[in-house]
């Protein structure tokens, strides 16, 4: 798993890529960290290159989502794979994160 | 630059006046911040809905003014009872009662010379309509040993509704401001028009009141189970998800992995209940009665294999709806539909719409 992050004032441009799941949950946390801490920023996560999130990846999105909601910033996740929108489908949370 | 007081031209007493109220400018400051912050503080335990809640210290060239027209009615500063101005100005004709309840508990009224000019009007005639009361901080509310006159000097407290507001400002720029005696004519519209704001009063009030009568009824017809009398709407949703209807199937979906259930709310599914032409909460229970083994079913076939251990608390009403439009004939494009009323366009909609199609068509339910 290998999160990158390109900022630009409060824009945020990320890239996660690889599988997040109980081996690597913590350190997707804490590659993320910044963005819990960039106060109103919105944020892009480019999902192309995420193969796979389990449970706790799904955690990490809710979080993140809703520390984002409390600044009052933005988050869109783009061009997920299928089966990864899929996890985000059949659990409920297509509605609650913002995905295009 | 401070005029000289006598520059002013006032007599004698009313240059002794004004030189007190210069020599007390702290302490009406005082009176006033006191006043406000005590208001606003009440106000909001109250949970009342307000417009504003604001205050004033009269200005320099304002009392002078006064003094000029009636100096002589003023023993002292102390007579003068609107130095320090507040207004209170409500929604409501009956936040006026309330609010008036809260100034009598927080000040000492000066009964004597406080007015009703809501109750002032002969049967036909209109205008000015708000409450002023004369006041005092009383010592319990605030006390300064080194400025007791704070507690001495009265205030002015307006209570008033938004269009009372409106009407006394419009009446004050036209009447008053512009110095010119205006025609009796224009005055008589004035006055018609106090009448209309004050039948529209009513009528805010009158509605407000029977909203909430709606509401109550509703709340009590929804917790008493008499689905079928409650039509569908945004208030009657609210209330009936505050029974948790779809708390069972939510557990017994979450079952199947032991999951966590994390809460959402279900209020954009009012929408997907009004497009499946939903009119009362009884179809949302019947639909839970009739449905939910499929939906469960549905859940099961969906994430049964995953190692999935988390879901949120709308997969149970999304898969209802889901099995409720498939067993009506539903195909890719009214599924494509629901998804992107729930989670906005995206070609992601159409593609999972395919898969539920897919998918059901190997369940029993899409069979029957």
């Amino acid at each position: 798993m290998f999160v990158k992050i390109d900022n630009e004032g409060d824009k945020y441009d990320v890239a996660v890529s690889g599988r997040i799941d109980t081996t690597n949950a913590d350190q997707f946390q804490k590659d993320i960290a910044p963005l819990m801490e960039c106060g109103k920023c919105d944020i892009v996560m480019d999902c192309t290159e995420l193969e796979y999130t389990s449970s706790q990846g799904l955690r990490m999105f809710l979080m993140l989502q809703k520390s984002v909601n409390q600044r009052g910033g933005t988050l869109e996740l783009r061009n997920m794979r299928p089966q990864v929108k899929e996890v985000f489908d059949i659990t409920g949370f297509s509605s609650i994160i913002r995905i295009v | 630059m401070k005029r000289n007081i006598e520059d002013y031209g006032l007599d004698l007493h009313c240059n002794m006046i004004l030189e007190e109220y210069r020599e007390q400018s702290h302490v009406f400051a005082k009176i006033r911040d006191v006043v406000l912050d005590s208001l606003r503080k009440a106000i909001d335990e109250r949970g009342l809905f307000i417009t504003a809640v604001e205050g004033r210290v009269k200005a320099e060239e304002s009392l002078v003014g006064k003094l000029e027209l009636k100096g002589y009615k003023y023993a002292a500063l102390s007579d003068i009872t609107d130095i320090v101005g507040t207004r209170v100005v409500t929604f409501y004709t009956d936040d006026v009662d309330k609010v008036a309840v809260i100034a009598e508990n927080l000040f000492e009224i000066d009964w004597q010379n406080s007015v009703d000019k809501r109750k002032m009007h002969e049967l036909d005639s209109f205008g000015y309509m708000s409450l002023h009361y004369i006041c005092r901080i009383p010592k319990s509310l605030y006390y300064d040993p080194d400025n007791p006159r704070i507690n001495e000097y009265r205030f002015e407290v307006q209570l008033r509704t938004t269009l009372q507001h409106m009407w006394a400002v419009m009446h004050h720029d036209i009447g008053y401001k512009s110095g010119v005696e205006v025609p009796k004519e224009h005055l008589r519209n004035l006055n018609r028009l106090a009448g209309v704001l004050e039948l529209a009063d009513d009528e805010f009030s009158r509605l407000r009141t029977s909203i909430n009568d709606y509401r109550r009824r509703v709340k009590e017809l929804v917790s008493n189970g008499n689905f079928s009398e409650v039509s569908l709407n945004g208030d009657t949703f609210r209330s009936y998800l505050n029974l948790r209807p779809f708390d069972n199937l939510n557990r017994r979906i979450a079952a199947i992995n032991q999951a966590e259930i994390h809460e959402t709310t279900l209020m954009p599914y009012l929408a997907v209940f009004k497009y499946l032409h939903f009119e009362t909460l009884a179809d949302i229970d019947n639909l839970i009665k009739t449905e939910s083994d499929d939906a469960f079913q549905l859940a099961v076939y969906q994430i049964g294999d995953t190692d999935i251990d988390i879901i949120a608390s709308n997969v149970a009403v999304l898969n209802l709806c889901v099995v409720y439009m498939l067993r009506k004939g539903a195909g890719i494009e009214e599924l494509t539909e629901l998804f992107e009323s729930l989670n906005g366009p995206s070609d992601y909609n159409r593609i999972r719409a395919s898969r539920i199609i897919e998918k059901s068509s190997k369940l029993s339910f899409s069979k029957k």
